[in-house]
Order: C-alpha cells, then structure tokens, then sequence
C-alpha cells in the first residue's frame, strides 16, 4: 500500500510476519541482532489467530474505540482488514494454504509463494503488500535471510527520505516492519523474541496485549464463528 | 436414511476421531474456514494434504531404501510431512512424525525404517477415516442438508 506525496512522504512498508515451526536460540539470536520480527505466531496457523495478529501489527486495533464489545470484534475485524494486501511465503503447501484461507475469510488479498526467493522477486515492485507472513524454516533461504533484504530497502528508502526532507513537512521516513514469527516452539520464541528487541523500537509491542486480543478474540470467535 | 440420522451419524463418526487421537483441534479451524463463499475449503485442504503426503511417503522410501541414507535429507521430508499433517490437525500422523525426527538424528537406520512403517500406518488410517468424513458430508449435501458444526469445547 502505497501512501503519501512525493516531498515529506508517508510511506509504509510492508510487515513482516515470520512462520516457523521451531526456532532455536542461535535464531533467535539473529533475529534479535537484525530487528526483524516483532512477534511471534505459533503454528500451524489458527485462523483467529492469523487475523488477530495481522490486525495488531497492522495497528489497527488502536483505532477502535475503547471498551467496544468484543462479540463484534470479528465483524469490525473484517471490515478493517478487508483489501489488505498479504504475501505468505512459506514452502509447506498444506500450510500456505490454511494461511491464506484464514486471510481470505477477512477479504484479504492474498498472495503465495514456496520461498523467500520466489518471495523477494515481487520485492521489485515494491510497496504493493501491506504485509507479510514468512515461514522461518525454508530450505534455500529461511525467514530472517529473506527478510534481509526488506530490512535493507527500508533503511536505505528511510536514509533518502530523510536526506530528503522536506522542511515544511518535517517528515521522517518511518519504515514500519512489523515481523510475526509463527512457530511450534512458542514459548521460547514468543517470550525471548517479543521481550528482546524484535519489536519495533517506535512501536513496541506488548506480548500481553497481543495475548489479550488473540484470547478475546478466539472467546468472541467460539460464539460467532466468523460470521 | 433421512437427513438429520445423516447429520447424527456424521457428528458422532467425526467426534470419535477427536476422541481417538486421529485429529486435533486444528482441524476445527480448517472446518472454521469453510463457509458460503468457500464451500469446499475443507475438501481442497484434506486433498491437497493427501497429494503432498503420499509424495513425501515415497521420497521417503526412496531416500531409505539408498545403501548411504543421507539423514538430513530423510529428515527435510519427514519436516514437511509433520508441517502438513500439523496443519491440518492429523495429530497421530504428526506425532509419529516428531519421533521419527528424533531418530533421524540419531542416524539410526533400523529405527527410522521402523518409523516410516509407523508413519505410513498412521498416514493411512487418517487418510481412511478422512475419506469416510468427507463422503458422509457430501451425502449430507446431496440430500439437501448441510453439514453440522462440531463444538468440543477446546
């Protein structure tokens, strides 16, 4: 989603949400060190759970009014979520395919592909996902080597638009990549990677919230099965 | 047979899969996706399992029946067979699946044979009791009555 003017513009970039199954520390590690992910989803994919995250990292959680009953949570979900553009990269077919299942239930777009290569050849044309969901564990290149070179992109677009600046507007460039790391291994994945650093330093994400959304989220979903 | 005895029996046969270990709670998210606008998601999913499985199964004796097994590579496909099934909530398959990687490490080649007969076991029996879901639903369907939601309290 491209947003903004050409002077003092108001990009943003894709998010990035990472899938794995398990995630060791050394990934974590690196992860951590590059500022990838932001949070963490466990799989195999639940469906409340895809549209949960994607509406927390999306930011677009905070806009709805305080104290709004829950039960509608799914409908005012689908209506905040529909025509997002999503790219899922992951190289297990079966859950690419529940992925994007759960995504479409909101009237997400979404697109598929097996791997970070594949994945980073729409990279090209860049700006069009609002964001991504990555499988860590890919054979040729995992999770964290294919969202190096988003990273990259954004910092580099953040130094020309802030090089650029234009002095009425006062922007900065504010690449936002929000990662979700789907992993089995959840608890060392979630805590460690949620509370060291793979949150976004302008927006950071609290674990419990996100918890708290997801869990009120999967109550609301038991009465009113994605109506 | 009239439509709710259809409905009844479809209920029962797909509860004692849970009961039984055959599938877990995934698999009433995969059910969760299916509506209107999606009215075969489940079929598309459970086939598209059945395809990747039964190709891994054979790579995987492929890869074993080499006179040197190369591990890591029997182990790639046992990963992907265990994401598969994960995501679709084939519990057993996925379990025997995690204990075949653990001997993949080990590089014990009587134990990993022994796992893939497991597997292949495991495979098929989910693969029947799948099948036999699925044409339950789509008598169901045909007999102009649609198919119930399962509640477990999971």
């Amino acid at each position: 989603m491209l947003e903004g003017k050409q002077n003092g513009q108001v990009f943003k970039l894709p998010k990035v949400i990472l899938l794995a199954t398990n995630i060791t520390n050394v990934e974590l590690e690196k992860a951590k060190a590059a500022g990838f992910a932001d949070t963490v989803i466990m799989k195999p994919m639940r469906a409340s759970m895809a549209a949960a995250c994607l509406q927390q990292v999306l930011g677009i959680g905070k806009k709805r009014q305080a104290g709004k009953n829950m039960l509608n949570g799914s409908m005012a979900l689908q209506g905040l979520l529909c025509g997002k553009k999503i790219l899922v990269v992951d190289d297990n077919m079966v859950h690419q395919r529940v992925v994007a299942g759960a995504l479409k239930k909101f009237e997400v777009a979404v697109e598929c592909r097996e791997s970070g290569k594949a994945a980073l050849k729409l990279l090209q044309r860049p700006y069009c996902f609002d964001a991504y969901f990555m499988d860590i564990q890919m054979p040729e290149m995992n999770g964290f080597e294919a969202t190096h070179p988003i990273r990259m992109m954004e910092s580099k677009a953040n130094k020309q638009m802030n090089g650029g600046m234009d002095e009425d507007s006062g922007r900065k460039g504010e690449w936002h990549v929000p990662i979700l790391a789907m992993t089995a291994d959840v608890i060392h994945a979630t805590y460690d990677a949620l509370n060291a650093g793979w949150m976004d330093v302008s927006k950071p994400f609290e674990e419990a919230k996100l918890y708290q959304v997801v869990a009120e989220f999967f109550k609301s979903t038991r009465s009113n099965c994605f109506t | 047979m009239e439509v709710g005895q259809m409905q009844r029996r479809l209920v029962d046969y797909t509860k004692s899969l849970f009961m039984e270990g055959f599938l877990d709670a995934q698999f009433l998210q995969l059910q969760q996706l299916q509506d209107e606008s999606n009215p075969d998601f489940v079929v598309e999913v459970v086939s598209l399992f059945f395809d990747d499985s039964e190709k891994l199964l054979n790579d995987l004796t492929m890869a074993l029946d080499q006179p040197n097994v190369d591990f890591k590579k029997v182990d790639a496909h046992v990963h992907q067979l265990k994401g598969s099934s994960s995501s679709i909530g084939a519990q057993r398959v996925k379990n025997a699946c995690i204990a075949f990687r653990s001997f993949c490490e080990e590089q014990n080649i009587d134990a990993t044979l022994r796992c893939l007969q497991q597997v292949k076991q495991e495979y098929y029996l989910v693969k029947n009791k799948l099948e036999t879901m699925l044409r339950l639903e789509q008598q169901i369907v045909a007999a102009g009555g649609s198919i119930p939601m399962i509640e477990l309290g999971f």
